[in-house]
């Protein structure tokens, strides 16, 4: 090191003033981040008198939980749940599921077209579901596939995977192909490689593609909204709105209850991988 | 990225590639290709979400194209994912490069911000609009103009004004978008090899310095991935704007995505929105050639 | 209307006087059906969540007592319910899509202002085998001609409407205005005072069209003709059409309304104003009454009044009137029968009664105590000049282009002229596509 005593000292005070700059603008931040759910927050704490009152009572004067109650309380609001947690984890899974082996072969053999077959991948991440919904919904309802949960799961499977396929190739191309090799040496066959060597490896990739699919799949509005039609089978993400009674009615308060509920399981997924993910990361960068 | 493979790997195992593929090009030939394809056939239809088609000929699309309104919508479509795309990821990078520092430096809290962005993620669109309504709210009991009012500012004309509704409309896309961008921007930046720092810092550059030295340069073919699939996420984007504008004041907040699905569902016309859908397409992809095209010479 | 009929539900239902309900019997009403499981004969029901399945208790109660009461009645029968959603546009016209592919539910919930496209597309089933002639007689003449057809078949049962009022803080504006001049009068004098002067619907929602065709119909405005034709911005139509224009455009443009109007896309805000005190005057739906009872402390709510809404001159008046209408989907001319009996014997009457909606027709208001007050002799006398949206099937694009006329001229980014060119061409284009 060429750095003196005093150098040394100006770097250490250098370091804190950075830290007190990144906790100022990390509190801007938090401020804009954080306003939404307070005022989601002191909403869902209100009587039905209190809603109107807006800005002026951010903290209510009579706060109640019975709107949590209320929402909790009601088989259907927990079926809503159960159906948006099962279609996004599945659709997540599926996705997944269908990208490995793409994202294998594009990382790990050679073939010609692989460079357009890559964008044409990437190109039909361009495509919005509301392009394919129409006629993807005629079709379905032509072969009697609507209103079942498998339909919903196969085509969050098909818009999750062209993200899922990119992500996953990055996460095979870090992997070394030497670690392979030695394993093709002793004779195992690429499948084998693949499930006993490259996918625990590739772990914290495919548990990122799987939450993004999966987070993606949670807040999906328009395909389960257009392929279910009994109520019974709506996701939260549809179902919600039955709380708000309109956009306009006294029942503010409650949908905005059940949307803090219905962040829970999302918020509670990235809470318990995301330590698992980061220090993935984190190792990843250590051996560069 | 990793383009050389041993060449013993791959002559010694004369693999196909098409059978690793084949689950998902069958998926992609189901949910994209054909759909896609008819969303073509009824473009050249007179379908409505109603009637089947009785009849196929250019008019529709000599319609949509004719439009006197077209040209405004896509203007509003440019300027609003233009500016998302780059106030998402200015933002998007600022919060990734300041949790590495907070963690590296062992500050409290970047854990829980971090999920506070990931969960503005989660909201459904929807609920984000109508949120946001709320807090822009310009009666004098409003919220943010309440705020604002404190410290003297104000007040201002959020949604009313045409120009504020659009700034209005990119704040709610950003503040629920940016978490995409973090995750990606974090997830590069923790990828770089900290003794590259190291060794700028011994050269004597200085935070700033480093950032454009190293940095920039290494987060580049993530900032380019990532410009495209925001890009792309916020071109089709109109649930939020529908909660929060309707598309108002007039056609301020109208983007494309949002005419087309006015067009299906509102005024049933399944030929005409299948034309704008393949608009909506053809943008995307014209898009990510732009950004393809510049990879590709930086790479050259 | 659409979303406005919903909150009803809601608030009237908390002032609203109970049936004297007995204890619910639970069982036979789920949330999927209403009736026993094994009962032979099945109809489905497409409602909205804002009645049986409402998320206000007493609504629902309310309507779980009905339904229990009318399937005891007919123990053959199990009604299977659907709900629909509040996006009442796609949700209507999945229903229409589903019925032409043969897999629509029985009978349904239908908006009002959508009624047309479903008659147009011939998929409702008459239920004259349940009204009596002399109850079709007895509807409102804009309901009658809504629900029938030339042959007389009864093809909808239009259980409830409402209509836009003035309401106004008799604390700041004592008299009721009468005309457009006197309307603003008063809300300039109290934005004097430090008030909004007057708030109405003026963002990009049906609201906003609706209430703001009071003004045009006031002037004998038609916007189609009888063939369903977009006339609206020809002859003396344009003429009338700008003249309401420039009445809401001045009422910005002098302050008696705040330039916010352009962003209210919902009721919800006229009650707000209310509660805060900041607004002297919003034009709003009747059933907003009943919220302002429930909300406001009582010596706030005394302050307030409700009013016919002004017209161009005291005579020329009008009101936009909508609601929800229950139709048969079905070619079983029993289940059509079943669901012409669950329209009237569970909603229009009982149901009126309990929400505090208004009933379609005259008898109604004066079966139910629930309509003793004075506020239902003005909206009973303001019906008188009520007027529905026309059945057209270009209905929702004239609306469509009024809303964004409306924010261009009141955001001040287009002048009325050209923007009445720019709607007639686009509601033309979209006619031609029809």
């Amino acid at each position: 090191m060429t750095g003196d005593v005093t150098s040394g000292m100006t770097a250490g005070k250098r370091a804190r003033a950075g830290d007190v700059a990144t906790y100022a603008l990390l509190a801007l931040l938090t401020a804009f981040f954080l306003a939404p759910f307070v005022w989601l927050l002191s909403l869902s704490l209100r009587t039905s008198t209190e809603v109107f009152l807006g800005a002026s009572r951010l903290i209510p004067d009579v706060p109640t939980l019975g709107n949590f109650e209320r929402i909790l309380s009601d088989p259907a609001f927990l079926t809503y749940l159960w159906n948006g947690l099962k279609l996004s984890v599945m659709g997540g899974g599926l996705a997944v599921a269908l990208a490995i082996p793409a994202a294998y072969a594009f990382s790990r053999l050679r073939w010609r077209g692989m460079d357009a077959l890559l964008i044409a991948i990437l190109a039909v991440q361009m495509i919005s579901p509301l392009v394919i919904l129409v006629p993807l919904y005629r079709w379905l309802s032509a072969l009697d596939l609507l209103n079942t949960h498998l339909t919903v799961i196969a085509v969050y499977g098909a818009l999750g995977m062209p993200l899922a396929v990119w992500l996953l190739k990055v996460a095979f191309d870090a992997i070394p192909v030497e670690i392979e090799e030695a394993a093709f040496v002793d004779g195992a066959s690429r499948w084998i490689v693949l499930t006993r060597l490259t996918l625990p490896l590739a772990r914290p990739g495919i548990a990122s593609a799987f939450i993004l699919a999966m987070v993606m799949n949670w807040s999906q509005f328009l395909v389960p909204f257009i392929l279910l039609e009994r109520d019974g089978d709506w996701p939260v993400s549809v179902a919600i709105f039955n709380f708000a009674g309109s956009i306009s009615a006294s029942t503010t308060q409650l949908l905005a209850a059940a949307c803090l509920v219905a962040l829970i399981p999302a918020v509670t997924v990235f809470v318990l991988l995301q330590r698992m993910i980061v220090s993935a990361l984190i190792a990843g960068a250590v051996k560069g | 990225m990793r383009s050389s493979k041993p060449a013993s790997v791959q002559i010694r195992r004369r693999d196909r590639a098409l059978p690793w593929l084949a689950p998902a090009l069958l998926m992609l030939a189901v949910f994209y290709a054909v759909p896609v394809l008819d969303v073509f056939r009824l473009a050249f239809s007179d379908a409505t979400l109603v009637r089947a088609p009785t009849a196929y000929s250019l008019e529709t699309f000599s319609d949509v194209l004719t439009n006197a309104v077209l040209p405004e919508i896509l203007l509003t479509t440019l300027i609003f994912t233009g500016l998302s795309v780059v106030v998402l990821q200015l933002v998007g990078l600022m919060i990734a490069l300041l949790l590495v520092r907070g963690e590296r430096r062992g500050l409290h809290g970047m854990a829980a911000f971090r999920t506070l962005v990931l969960a503005a993620w989660v909201v459904p669109g929807i609920a984000n609009g109508l949120i946001w309504q709320m807090l822009f709210d310009e009666a004098p009991y409003g919220t943010l103009n309440s705020l604002l009012g404190f410290v003297g500012v104000g007040p201002v004309a959020w949604l009313s004004d045409p120009v504020m509704a659009m700034v209005s409309a990119i704040i709610a896309n950003v503040w629920q978008g940016t978490a995409f961008s973090m995750v990606v921007f974090y997830a590069a930046r923790r990828a770089i090899n900290p003794t590259l720092y190291e060794v700028a810092s011994v050269d004597g550059a200085n935070a700033w310095e480093a950032f454009w030295a190293i940095t920039v340069p290494q987060l580049r073919l993530a900032i380019a991935a990532n410009t495209i699939l925001v890009s792309v996420q916020t071109l089709n984007t109109f649930d939020s704007i529908l909660a929060l504008t309707g598309g108002g004041p007039g056609r301020a907040t109208e983007v494309l995505a949002l005419f087309t699905f006015n067009t299906v569902f509102y005024n049933l016309d399944l030929a005409g929105g299948s034309v704008l859908a393949l608009i909506l397409f053809a943008l995307g992809l014209a898009f990510a050639t732009l950004i393809f095209g510049w990879l590709r010479r930086e790479a050259a | 209307m659409t979303k406005l009929s919903f909150a009803t539900a809601f608030f009237f239902s908390v002032s609203a006087v109970s049936l004297g309900a007995p204890a619910v019997a639970q069982d036979l009403v789920t949330r999927t059906m209403v009736g026993l499981p094994d009962a032979p004969n099945t109809l489905t029901f497409r409602l909205t969540a804002f009645d049986l399945y409402s998320s206000d208790d007493a609504t629902r109660e309310g309507f779980e007592a009905l339904f229990t009461d009318f399937i005891r009645a007919r123990p053959d029968w199990k009604i299977e319910t659907q709900l629909q959603t509040a996006n009442i546009g796609q949700e209507q016209a999945r229903i229409l899509q589903q019925t032409l592919a043969g897999r629509g539910p029985d009978c349904a919930m239908i908006d009002s202002s959508q009624l047309a496209l479903f008659k147009e597309n011939g998929v409702l089933q008459p239920m004259n085998a349940v009204f009596s002639e002399e109850e079709v007689a007895d509807l409102f003449p804009y309901v009658r001609e809504a629900v029938t057809n030339e042959a007389g078949e009864v093809l909808a049962w239009w259980w409830f409407t409402d209509l836009r009022v003035l309401y106004r803080d008799t604390s700041v504006v004592p008299d009721a205005p009468q005309t457009w001049d006197e309307l603003k009068a008063a809300a300039l004098a109290a934005a004097g005072e430090g008030r909004e002067g007057i708030l109405f619907n003026g963002g990009r929602w049906e609201g906003t069209a609706f209430d703001w065709l009071a003004n045009f119909w006031a002037q004998g405005g038609r916007l189609v003709d009888d063939d369903g034709e977009p006339i609206f911005a020809d002859g003396e139509n344009r003429e009338k059409f700008l003249t309401a224009v420039a009445y809401v455009q001045d009422l910005v443009e002098s302050g008696a309304a705040p330039q916010r109007v352009s962003s209210i896309v919902n009721y919800d805000a006229f009650n707000a104003a209310a509660a805060a005190g900041t607004a002297a005057m919003f034009i709003g739906g009747n059933w907003q009454y009943g919220q302002l009872r429930t909300t406001l402390p009582p010596e706030a709510f005394a302050n307030w009044a409700v009013s016919e809404l002004p017209g161009p001159t005291a005579d020329d008046r009008a009101t936009g009137t909508g609601g929800w209408t229950i139709a048969a989907l079905t070619d079983d001319p029993d289940k059509a029968a079943l669901c012409g009996e669950i329209a009237k014997e569970i909603y229009a009457g009982p149901g009126n009664a309990l929400q505090g909606l208004l009933p379609t027709s005259a008898s109604l208001y004066e079966q139910y105590d629930a309509y003793d007050g004075p506020e239902f002799e003005l909206f009973a006398e303001a019906l008188q000049n009520g007027v529905s949206r026309p059945g057209a099937a270009i209905y929702p694009e004239i609306s469509n282009q009024i809303q964004i006329l409306l924010g261009e001229v009141l955001s001040g980014s287009a002048d009325p002229e050209t923007a009445l060119d720019a709607a007639a061409d686009a509601v033309r284009a979209a006619f031609e596509r029809l």
